[in-house]
């Protein structure tokens, strides 16, 4: 496996047990709960996946067009949710002349990272299973 | 119009391995500066190269490049 796809199951980690633990502290803490969100500071341990080891190739040109593609599709379907939450969901929910909740938009902040980060992961995992086919 | 054949290229990368000596992957991949995997992807024909890559590949083996890549434009 490399370097580049042991990140992504990491990502992947962090998200979900950042998911679980804020699903679990909800029934006590109620809307503090939400400060689990900052599980999601392990993300920047991932970094340690590519300490650089003596003679040792960690990422090369195929790992670093799997991650552009990635971070592209990851950043396009971020601002479609962004698009369609914004001008559709948000005043369904709360009306035209409604006002969001404070902690809406603060989760809306940890919401949109989670998302980036799970479709950058995912589209990484996929793209080592069926092979990328080009370099650029 | 494009044709109804895609373009295609091949390589002779698991070919040459085996004619220099039954070079590994990992020997291979750390003579041109690539993981063992992007050698894995580029003989299952999953992955192509940069031109960068390719004449790595050729003067690794000592050949020309068109003699590691076949391409076939599918007319």
């Amino acid at each position: 496996m490399s370097a580049t796809q042991k990140y992504a199951w990491f990502n992947l980690a962090v998200i979900a047990g950042t998911l679980v633990v804020i699903v679990v502290l909800l029934p006590f803490l109620g809307k503090g709960a939400l400060g689990g969100c900052g599980f999601l500071g392990l993300i920047g341990f991932g970094v340690l996946f590519f300490r650089k080891q003596p003679g040792k190739i960690l990422t090369d040109e195929r790992d670093r067009v799997i991650q552009l593609r990635s971070i592209i599709l990851a950043y396009a379907v971020f601002w479609i949710v962004f698009v369609l939450a914004a001008a559709l969901v948000s005043p369904w929910i709360y009306g035209q002349d409604g006002t969001i909740p404070v902690w809406v938009v603060q989760m809306s902040v940890f919401g949109g990272f989670m998302l980036v980060n799970a479709v950058m992961s995912i589209a990484i995992l996929v793209q080592y299973a069926g092979g990328s086919s080009d370099a650029e | 119009m494009p044709s109804k054949n895609p373009e295609k290229l091949t390589n002779r990368i698991r070919r040459l391995r085996f004619d220099h000596g039954e070079m590994t992957q990992q020997a291979l991949a750390e003579r041109v500066g690539v993981t063992r995997q992007t050698i894995i992807a580029l003989e299952a024909g999953k992955y192509v190269p940069s031109l960068l890559l390719a004449f790595r590949l050729a003067v690794a083996f000592g050949v020309r490049v068109e003699e590691v890549f076949q391409y076939e434009d599918g007319s």
